[in-house]
């Protein structure tokens, strides 16, 4: 598939290289020529160098034979525009990345189809989606549901005192009821096989049916506490989102260092509470009523900030904690350290385009993106290979993992023996840049 | 994760590229087969060989899947030595039997399409199928073997394989015609063979016999200059095969990613290529003056003399191809100069022909017109500007360093060849020839002896000056630092 992203910013940058390494044609299109040196030198794609807004640098880079138009700069008017411009080129599909709601808003839908713009992207919507999820499920680090919740991905770190600590995979796997698709030890995504043990640190990826959600949290070790009262550090437009989106469930609180923005909040966001003063001295917290609080959330635009602010909180008896980590290379560190959620607008970003990737490519799929690894739902197309035989003869890549299916509306978990059939809908787990291959099998 | 050399891939690879040879020492062997030679033995042999070598290296089971910058550096250098030793082992089992080193000299010689021969005249008594070999070995050469199983091995379509191709394709920068490695490999070879088949074609129209017609296409586009006869292509005594021949060494002499955009009719791009235009106009000048030469020398006998000959003979030298023509006698000393000059030049970036390559030369002189302006006005800005874009000036850098190590590679030659008895002439002309891959030996120029006389040593030496100056000098020459294998 050709792709065109005009943008080489983070989220661009972030893109261009995750679609690389899923074998897609990608152009690149930028002002800044040394940004694209680097990027042409060191990744399997092309870069032309120019305003994405110009019809001379889109022509240049054959955007009328592009199958996707991603525009991800960070100037909403400049990606409209780009995605208006492309449109009329011929590209088939046209993805801008916003940043006002306004845009998101059904009533404005064909104004923006007039315009070129097939799909927007408004990813501190999407984070405020992301931490309303997180707040749901406080006992869980990611939370991915399927088919409306008939299957149930969830990522939880092993505490000491864990029950699964210790066990082997193939015991747990016994039970029935529980696939464990990943593990995360030591910054590394691992497929487990069998033999491997689940150990107390340990971010376990593990697949489950909607009913026996309450004994994996016992199993791990974990109380489901119910959130109510909500702090945040800094009034960001993922707050504003937030707020907007779920006030009606949990109660806000909003701190923020700087006057205008707070004075700004108070109309946004009637419902919560605003505090001006900085999050980051424990003395504003205790008066922000950190005590009283179920969850923290750190939205500030510095990473190390809210990470390190975070971690202060805990310390008053945090149920959980979500923090912004904006920052690709801290996020590791930042899970190993403790955060219970992290959050990051790229990630989130580039999994929302991979999903529209995905549905241009197979029916319709969901798409998670981890750090390193990728969820998605694909259906198995008639003559398939996966068809050919039970998972344990298929001789899968050790790269991927098959988790669950849905057949009939009923979802179940995929063990040795399962066959496929064509039109099940199957939930897959694959490290960074295995999709594709997972992709052919289904095909 | 460790930036270590992930040297289980390397040998991996070089396990599969060596497979990819063995399966083309096939088509020698099917020739040896057809003209009922008795190489076809022992070529089926060396086939086998090479296989089952490349089968046990790809045992090697790599711990990670990447490559770094370093891995293609030294991945790329190993590629092109194993295929060097690959592609002397019929030299030296089939019949002119040469010894290793001067086996490993004509593997390397064809490989970097330089064209020298340490083969004891004359050609025609080598068997079809070691001359097909010849052929064939430079023609993979021309355009880079890497660049070849990027373009068949989809399992190369990464960012190693980016650095891979980086590191064996010539030119200052590495244009990149489709977004995927694989296919802009794929657009390249493709030129590529559709320029050699069109020439042999020609060449059979001219008429030549189709073996003759195939092994010069092979030589001509890939600018490597071997020749199956003994007289080269001058033995054809023919103005309409010299003519084809030196349009497409000529082209050869072109970036291929230019001729793939005219195939498809992208002339803006081709009216915008400084370089190109440059480097017709540098072969008319040169052109001109040797005409004029031919001219003053009293002998001109027909226009053949004063146009043809010159035209070949500076096409064939700047491009690196190194054919040479029994017709062509006018060899005075400026005639001389002009050609180490034209040897030194080379075609343009992104072809198959040698130097230093005519971009390099073009960054060159305007960096040192710069400098001299500098001099009158120290507070102008003059930037490098390349088809009216301004250059960073980290790649004026790199093109002027270039220059000089490559120059100080010349010199380090010429003085070792010196060191084991050559004339001092020969030395340093031999030297030059063979880095810049042209492959004209000094007895043309009236000098020395051939190739052929080369003792022991300077075949390696030489041998050696041919691999660096067709991998352009970095990818070698970073192997001997100590700052690459540091861990």
């Amino acid at each position: 598939m050709k792709i065109v992203i005009a943008g080489a910013g983070e989220v661009g940058t972030h893109l261009a290289k995750l679609l690389s390494n899923e074998n897609q044609d990608i152009i690149i299109i930028d002002k800044d020529r040394e940004k694209l040196a680097e990027l042409d030198a060191d990744y399997n794609l092309m870069t032309e160098c120019g305003s994405p807004t110009s019809f001379f640098a889109q022509k240049d880079a054959s955007v009328g034979s592009a199958d996707l138009f991603i525009a991800v700069t960070p100037f909403e008017s400049t990606n409209l525009v780009a995605c208006s411009i492309a449109k009329s080129l011929g590209a088939k599909c046209t993805v801008a990345r916003v940043s006002h709601y306004g845009f998101l808003d059904p009533d404005n839908r064909h104004t923006m189809e007039r315009m070129g713009v097939d799909r927007l992207i408004y990813p501190e919507y999407l984070a405020a989606k992301e931490i309303v999820t997180a707040l749901e499920h406080s006992w869980v680090r990611n939370w991915f549901e399927l088919h409306e919740g008939r299957i149930i991905l969830v990522g939880v770190k092993l505490r000491d005192n864990a029950p699964l600590a210790g066990m082997q995979l193939k015991d747990f796997a016994s039970m029935g009821h529980f696939h464990v698709s990943a593990i995360r030890r030591n910054n590394e995504t691992i497929i487990p096989r069998g033999n491997d043990a689940m150990l107390a640190g340990d971010i376990l990826y593990i697949t489950t049916t909607r009913e026996h959600v309450d004994e994996l949290v016992r199993l791990c070790g974990k109380v489901q506490r119910k959130i109510k009262r909500v702090l945040i550090m800094g009034g960001s437009k993922i707050a504003i989102r937030l707020v907007d989106l779920a006030r009606d469930r949990f109660r806000f609180t909003i701190i923020d260092n700087n006057r205008e923005t707070c004075n700004r909040l108070c109309e946004k966001c009637p419902d919560a509470d605003i505090i001006f003063g900085d999050a980051r001295d424990p003395e504003v917290l205790l008066d922000a009523g950190i005590d009283d609080s179920d969850a923290f959330i750190t939205l500030s635009p510095s990473s190390e900030s809210n990470i390190l602010t975070t971690l202060t909180a805990k310390e008053y008896g945090i149920a959980k904690s979500v923090a912004e980590v904006e920052d690709i290379q801290f996020i590791p560190q930042a899970e190993s350290l403790g955060i219970g959620t992290v959050i990051n607008k790229k990630l989130l970003a580039g999994s929302s385009i991979f999903q529209l990737l995905l549905d241009a490519d197979v029916s319709t799929s969901k798409c998670l993106a981890l750090t390193d690894a990728e969820v998605a739902e694909l259906e198995v197309k008639p003559n398939a290979k996966i068809t050919r035989g039970p998972v344990r003869d298929l001789r899968l890549d050790s790269n991927m993992t098959l988790a669950a299916l849905i057949r009939d509306d009923q979802g179940m978990l995929v063990t040795g023996n399962t066959t496929f059939r064509t039109g099940d809908r199957v939930m897959i787990f694959c490290l960074a840049g295995s999709l594709h291959k997972a992709e052919k099998l289904f095909n | 994760m460790s930036r270590s050399i992930n040297f289980r891939m390397i040998i991996r690879i070089i396990g599969s590229l060596l497979i990819i040879e063995g399966l083309f020492m096939f088509l020698p062997v099917i020739t040896c087969f057809l003209y009922r030679e008795s190489d076809a033995l022992p070529f089926a042999g060396c086939a086998l060989l090479a296989i089952a070598g490349g089968f046990a290296l790809t045992r090697v089971h790599e711990k990670r899947r990447s490559l770094a910058k370093r891995d293609g550096y030294l991945l790329t250098a190993a590629v092109w030595l194993t295929f060097c030793i690959g592609g002397m082992m019929p030299f030296i089992v089939c019949h002119p039997q040469l010894d290793i080193s001067s086996a490993f000299f004509e593997a390397a010689s064809a490989f970097t399409t330089t064209g020298a021969s340490v083969l004891p005249a004359p050609a025609l008594t080598y068997s079809h199928g070691m001359l097909l070999w010849q052929a064939l070995l430079q023609w993979l050469g021309g355009m880079g073997i890497i660049v070849f199983t990027l373009a068949i091995v989809p399992a190369f379509n990464t960012t190693g394989g980016l650095q891979m191709f980086n590191a064996e394709v010539t030119g200052v920068t590495h244009d990149k015609l489709l977004p995927r490695i694989s296919h802009t490999a794929m657009a390249l070879w493709g030129v590529y063979v559709a320029l050699t088949g069109i020439v042999a074609v020609l060449y059979w129209l001219g008429p030549m016999s189709l073996f003759d017609s195939v092994c010069h296409a092979l030589g001509t586009v890939s600018t490597g200059g071997f020749s199956n006869r003994a007289g080269g292509i001058g033995e054809f005594n023919s103005d309409y095969v010299m003519a084809v021949c030196t349009i497409f060494m000529l082209l050869g002499g072109t970036c291929f990613a230019l001729i793939f955009r005219a195939a498809r009719l992208q002339w803006r791009a081709i009216a915008a290529d400084r370089t190109f235009r440059i480097f017709i106009i540098v072969v008319v000048l040169f052109t001109a003056c040797f005409a004029l030469f031919a001219a003053s020398d009293g002998k001109v006998g027909s226009w053949r003399e004063v146009v043809l000959y010159p035209a070949f003979m500076v096409v064939s030298t700047i491009t690196s191809t190194g054919y040479t023509i029994p017709q062509f006698v006018v060899y005075e000393p400026f005639i001389l100069a002009l050609m180490v000059l034209m040897m030194f030049s080379g075609g343009c970036a992104g072809s198959t022909s040698g130097g230093v390559k005519i971009d390099r030369l073009i960054y060159l002189s305007k960096y040192l017109g710069n400098e001299v302006k500098h001099c009158v006005m120290p507070n102008a800005v003059l930037p490098v500007r390349i088809n009216g874009r301004v250059v960073n000036p980290d790649l004026v850098k790199k093109v002027v360093s270039f220059l000089a190590i490559f120059a100080i590679a010349t010199v380090m030659g010429g003085v070792a060849l010196s060191m084991m008895g050559f004339p001092f002439v020969d030395s340093f002309f031999s030297s030059l020839s063979c880095i810049c891959n042209t492959g004209i030996g000094s007895s043309i120029i009236g000098y020395g002896d051939d190739f052929t006389t080369l003792p022991t040593a300077a075949k390696w030496v030489l041998s050696l000056l041919m691999v660096i100056g067709r991998l352009e000098v970095f990818t070698i020459m970073v192997l001997f630092t100590r700052v690459f294998w540091r861990r």
